[in-house]
């Protein structure tokens, strides 16, 4: 068994101080009291880690890909030192039988008690045929693994909503993890990829709290899916003065103007890439001059056009199927409200452990 | 159009200042109360900034009013952090950045030291013991 997590990262050359500030910025993007920082850290230096078991379905990696290239690697990386990592396909150095094992020892091991990452959607047509691994439906190996997960996390949308592949005409069946479990606690993290500081920061809370962060009605974090693209937007002044670029080249793009009339989905996308941005910080999607997609809420592909203004009636079924999502969560929109509102909360779910969570 | 032309001049008898959105100064009194807590009861408290609305003046403003004191601090973990004493002492203004430079979080923590610049018995520990070291090799 590994010793604390501290003493693994001092090993690593990370110091005390190095993880303080690290924890005390995890706390502050997660909403969380600033207090809050200085237990996480004595909670998850504590830590012994907690199986993980990640498995892919029909899915193209890129929400690996996504993690697996975090900004401050060493940061990211530390979150990933406080797990045990047990079975990832793409990251594992075992194959074949040797990775079978290894999974089937980290759950018999940890019945109970691990943690089960999903990505990928499902696919029920045909028996399961369309994704099969070592000859098993994906169906198949999702529900064993999920017998003995202590919670699921479903890592992108096509796990949290069924993606890309559920996308009309939906030739696979696929269908999301929520649509298969009722009975499970189960946290989506969509996104197309999601964002890795979201992904590490869901972890983070499970490691320290021994409990899921709070979600919204779509199981997604509200620390990070509380707010709109659009109500984080900084052309946002543009959009309150009804200035809007007309083409990706004209004057208005330029002068950097709202991209609500190119198709731009914020308005109605929960999402944090306005603040958490991308790259490292770099810079995102909105920044780089092309609208919001949408890709963290349900059936983003079908939406009618990525190119089509929210307001123009192109399916008109499903923009009111989102307007109605966005009346359920008013509230949300008033970040310091909403801080505080989850502050209190959190701060009552300081004694929880994980006992409490396998009841 | 000159705009001497305007017959109408506004005289700004509080000039507001630009930028200013009316959150800092209840700030202060709150960090008033947390430094009455500090020395009645020892208790140590902590203001997430960059969890508050602030606008880029308004923080300004409030490191004005807070001044500079004797004592900054400056930690080099993952990107730099500063931990400067304000004017009044006791209040710590503490920001911390990524290693690109970024500013991730501030933070004003009101505490005799702020938690960070202490040393973690642990730490000691490994010190005195390669120290004892050195000392054997010596
Ligand atoms: S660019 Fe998109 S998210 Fe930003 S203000 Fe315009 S509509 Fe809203
Ligand atoms: S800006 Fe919109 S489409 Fe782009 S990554 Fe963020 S949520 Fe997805």
């Amino acid at each position: 068994m590994q010793g604390p997590l501290i003493d693994t990262l001092a090993r690593q050359g990370i110091t005390r101080r190095t993880f303080l500030k690290y924890c005390a910025t995890l706390a502050s993007m997660m909403a969380l009291p600033p207090s809050a920082g200085l237990a996480m850290a004595e909670a998850l230096a504590a830590t012994r880690r907690p199986s993980v078991i990640w498995l892919p379905f029909q899915e193209c990696t890129g929400c690996t890909e996504s993690i697996t290239r975090s900004h401050s690697p060493t940061l990211e990386a530390m979150i990933f030192d406080m797990i045990s990592l047990d079975y990832q396909e793409t990251l594992m150095a075992a194959a074949g039988f040797q990775a079978e094992e290894a999974l089937h020892n980290a759950m018999k091991d940890n019945m109970g008690k691990y943690l089960l990452i999903v990505d990928g959607s499902i696919p029920l047509g045909l028996d399961g045929a369309y994704s099969c691994i070592g000859g098993r439906s994906n169906l198949e190996i999702l529900k064993e693994a999920a017998e003995g997960a202590a919670a699921i996390i479903a890592m992108g949308s096509c796990a949290s909503f069924g993606g890309i592949p559920k996308a009309n005409p939906n030739p696979t069946g696929a269908v999301s993890v929520s649509d298969i479990f009722t009975d499970k606690p189960i946290v989506n993290i969509p996104g197309c990829p999601p964002i890795p500081a979201v992904i590490t920061g869901v972890l983070a809370h499970y490691l320290t709290f021994g409990t899921l962060p709070e979600l919204d009605d779509k199981k997604r974090p509200k620390a990070f899916y509380g707010e709109t693209i659009h109500d984080r937007c900084y052309r946002r002044p543009f959009y309150d003065q009804g200035k809007f670029a007309k083409t990706f080249d004209d004057e208005g793009a330029r002068r950097g103007w709202c991209l609500f009339e190119l198709g731009c989905k914020g308005p109605v996308t929960y999402n944090a890439c306005a603040t958490e941005k991308w790259n490292g910080g770099t810079s995102w999607p909105v920044e780089s001059g092309h609208g919001c997609l949408g890709c963290s809420e349900p059936d983003f592909w079908d939406g009618g056009g990525f190119y089509k203004a929210l307001s123009m009636p192109a399916d008109p079924l499903k923009i009111g199927a989102v307007a109605a999502v966005v009346g359920a969560a008013v509230g949300v929109g008033v970040s310091v409200v909403n801080r505080v509102k989850k502050g209190a909360a959190k701060s009552a779910h300081e004694t929880t452990d994980l006992a409490d969570l396998e009841k | 159009m000159s705009l001497d032309a305007i017959p109408v001049h506004v005289i700004n008898t509080t000039p507001a200042e630009p930028g200013l959105s009316g959150n800092a100064l209840p700030l202060l009194r709150e960090i008033s109360e947390l430094l009455r807590r500090l020395l009645e009861t020892g208790e140590t408290g902590t203001i997430d900034l960059s969890a508050l609305p602030l606008t880029p003046a308004d923080l300004d403003w409030l490191q004005d009013k807070l001044g500079e004191g004797e004592i900054a601090v400056t930690l080099q973990a993952n990107g730099e952090s500063t931990l400067n004493e304000t004017a009044c002492s006791g209040v710590w203004w503490v920001v911390h950045r990524n290693t690109q430079g970024a500013v991730t979080t501030q933070f004003i923590e009101v505490a005799w030291v702020p938690e960070l610049v202490k040393a973690h018995p642990q730490d000691v520990k490994i010190g005195q013991e390669s120290l004892e070291l050195l000392i054997s090799d010596l």
